[in-house]
């Protein structure tokens, strides 16, 4: 007796030993995200590129941007500067976004089958990875080019797409669960994102913030996440502890809110789909 | 829960929709109606106060017409959704086999949404990998199995998702529809599957439109009408009630629905109704015994040879049977008065099934029309064989050995 809907008045019970159902869930989160990488560029021209491409014609337009005004960065050159930043943004924009429909795009499956819900949203943000992983080698290529020095603070590296991860899947979670009984949430995703973008530093430097602001504005998850990044693939040193913490701290708030509301509106997907 | 027991459900409830906490749904209401007045309507009960046990090895017809909630109770013993109030409890693997193909992936080849949906069904990579030679073979598509389903017919795409599922083992297995897919080879084939299931000791629960599917397949039966559940019998005793429910339903549609009438002062009807030997009105009448229909009426004028016709119509408008009153013998004069006309059939051959019945009056003598009505009653005919067509009656089949070779050449 493994299984307990308890958030229904009424009750379900389906026997079934929980590693069973562990290993299931990871088998179906690999389909789901092979699916969703093998699928999405076929039939398109320039399939993978576009990987590659949507963060390096951010980095263009945000060059371009500092051709008129004037952004500090930190010392570094702009392309290195902002091009660091974009990727883990890219990802954070994409994931998120591909979370928002990603109950209403299965629904036919989960109209049918009962399945851990949260699968679906979680595939699509390993799916988002792979995009991620893609343009990081950009990235990589222009590290090499302009002879950025590295050190053992690489390792940082995993964490932080942990990190990465947990925001975008925390915030997608909530969207995804919400927009599929309301369309509207879904609509004001790309606005959300947008407006997150201009309280990230990703096109400036977290130094640009005024100090007393700056405890407001570390709040925000992403902003321990893309110094995080910056900090350790262009300046060969650990994430700021004070941002860093705060990136956790809010991390995990937003985990700890997005996830039973998940679950509490996933019981009734299927009634609404 | 004793062993043998797969599917126990408890007073089971069900209703579709998110449920609000009460100063929600009330504020929403507020904003929609601008009228707190308003009755909040949750809408309808799907299911209602289920009680059901499935046995291990079971194969059970859900019965019932459309809306029934014969999905529902599918959906719910899936998991998909819960359980508005009761309890359910299910034992073992649970494979619910409900139109598969909306599953698939259009960008995808056969194979590999034949890996996604192994996944989606809860297959192990090695499991799936194991059936995927079965199943390219189940589906018999051959080259197209690594084409992208969206060039598949819809009818190749039934069969894909038909054969992930059928060859997947499991305890429980729920059937919706499924049947309709493919052509008749294909579908015996998954017929065939599903008895091996049954044999395996699976038990299968299984909604079907289609009687003669069910007949075949389900040994039990359970009839569902408006959430309800009406019936749990044997198989055929559920399709008996349903083709009974039916068959009211149909009456009740026929009822009061004087579709034509064509009518001039010189005839009154009143009222009409269907009786028994004894008098009794009916509504169903048995199949095979004798009834009769009466016609109150009234003649406004004196009728030298007043003739009615009584036609028996079925459901689909075909006329069973026609009787003119001249003809079997009723000649008599027709004063100024009121009558009662009375219809008796002794030998009722009529099929289960709803009728309707027309009327006219004429007066023969000058060829006038005084009176015509489509549908000046109905009635259902009821029974507890299947038989099907339009007339009932005894059928003897026999197979006897047969020596002659002469058709043999033309047949090979």
């Amino acid at each position: 007796m493994a299984k307990l809907e308890s958030l229904n008045r009424g009750i379900y019970i389906h026997s079934s030993p929980k590693s069973e159902r562990v290993a299931r869930f990871f088998t179906l989160l690999k389909a789901l995200a092979v699916r969703d990488v093998t699928s999405r560029y076929r039939r398109s021209s320039l399939g993978m590129w576009w990987a590659f491409l949507q963060p390096v014609i951010l980095m263009l337009l945000f060059n371009m941007l500092r051709g008129f005004v004037n952004i500090p960065s930190d010392g570094l050159p702009y392309i290195l500067f902002s091009y660091a930043a974009l990727v883990p943004w890219t990802f954070f924009t994409n994931a998120v976004a591909a979370c928002g429909p990603s109950i209403t795009t299965n629904a036919e499956v989960i109209k049918k089958i009962a399945l851990p819900r949260e699968v679906f949203p979680l595939a699509a943000v390993c799916a988002t990875l792979f995009d991620f992983v893609m343009s990081a080698m950009v990235l990589a290529g222009l590290m090499v080019w302009y002879k950025v020095q590295v050190s053992i603070a690489l390792l940082w590296l995993l964490p932080l797409v942990v990190l990465m991860t947990a925001v975008a899947f925390g915030v997608g979670i909530l969207l995804a669960g919400l927009g599929t009984f309301r369309k509207d949430f879904i609509f004001a995703t790309p606005f959300l994102t947008q407006a997150w973008l201009f309280i990230t530093p990703v096109i400036y430097p977290l130094s640009t913030v005024p100090e007393n602001w700056r405890s407001v504005y570390m709040l925000n998850p992403m902003v321990g996440v893309i110094e995080g990044f910056r900090n350790v693939l262009l300046k060969a040193s650990a994430p700021p502890t004070e941002a860093l913490v705060w990136s956790l701290i809010t991390t995990v708030a937003l985990l700890s809110i997005a996830w039973p509301v998940f679950r509490r509106l996933s019981a009734y997907f299927a009634d609404v789909l | 829960m004793a062993n043998d027991v797969t599917i126990r459900i408890e007073g089971l409830w069900k209703r579709y929709g998110l449920p609000l906490p009460e100063f929600v749904r009330k504020g929403l209401n507020y904003v929609r109606t601008k009228r707190t007045g308003a009755e909040d309507d949750d809408g309808p009960w799907a299911l209602r106060d289920i009680n059901l046990e499935v046995l291990r090895g079971e194969t059970l017809g859900i019965i019932g017409r459309n809306g029934a909630g014969k999905s529902t109770i599918l959906k719910v013993l899936a998991g998909v959704t819960g359980p508005t109030r009761g309890r359910v409890e299910i034992r073992g693997r649970v494979f619910p086999m409900i139109e598969l193909n909306a599953g698939l992936h259009m960008e995808l080849t056969g194979r590999e949404n034949v890996r996604l949906l192994g996944a989606v069904m809860g297959l192990s990579n090695r499991e799936i990998e194991a059936k995927l030679p079965d199943i390219e073979d189940f589906t018999e598509l051959g080259d197209w199995f690594d084409r992208p389903v969206r060039m598949y017919s819809s009818g190749m795409l039934g069969r894909l998702g038909f054969g992930v599922a059928v060859n997947i083992e499991s305890d429980v297995v729920l059937i919706d529809e499924t049947f309709a897919v493919g052509d008749l080879k294909f579908q015996n084939k998954s017929l065939a599957r599903v008895k091996e299931m049954r044999e395996s000791g699976a038990t299968v629960l299984l909604v079907s439109h289609s009687l003669e599917t069910l007949q075949f397949v389900a040994r039990e039966g359970i009839l569902l009408e408006q959430g309800r559940l009406l019936i749990k019998g044997s198989a055929l005793q559920a399709i008996n009630e349903y083709e009974k429910l039916v068959f009211r339903s149909e009456q009740k549609r026929l009822e009061h629905r004087v579709r034509s009438r064509i009518s001039s002062r010189d005839v009154n009807i009143y009222h009409a109704r269907v009786c028994d030997e004894d008098g009794r009105s009916l509504t169903e009448v048995e199949s095979g015994q004798p009834f009769g229909i009466e016609v109150d009426l009234r003649l406004n004028r004196k009728l030298e040879r007043p003739m009615f016709s009584m036609g028996l119509l079925n459901a689909a408008g075909i006329l069973c049977k026609w009787n003119i009153s001249e003809e079997d013998g009723l000649v008599v004069q027709g004063d100024s008065h009121r009558y009662l006309l009375k219809v008796w059939y002794p030998e009722n051959r009529l099929a289960t099934g709803a009728y309707e019945a027309h009327f006219a009056a004429r007066e023969a003598a000058s060829f006038e029309t005084l009176e015509r009505i489509a549908g000046i009653v109905s009635f259902a005919v009821i029974g507890p064989e299947r038989s099907r067509g339009i007339v009932s009656g005894k059928c003897l089949w026999e197979l006897v050995p047969h020596d002659d070779k002469s058709g043999e050449d033309e047949a090979a």
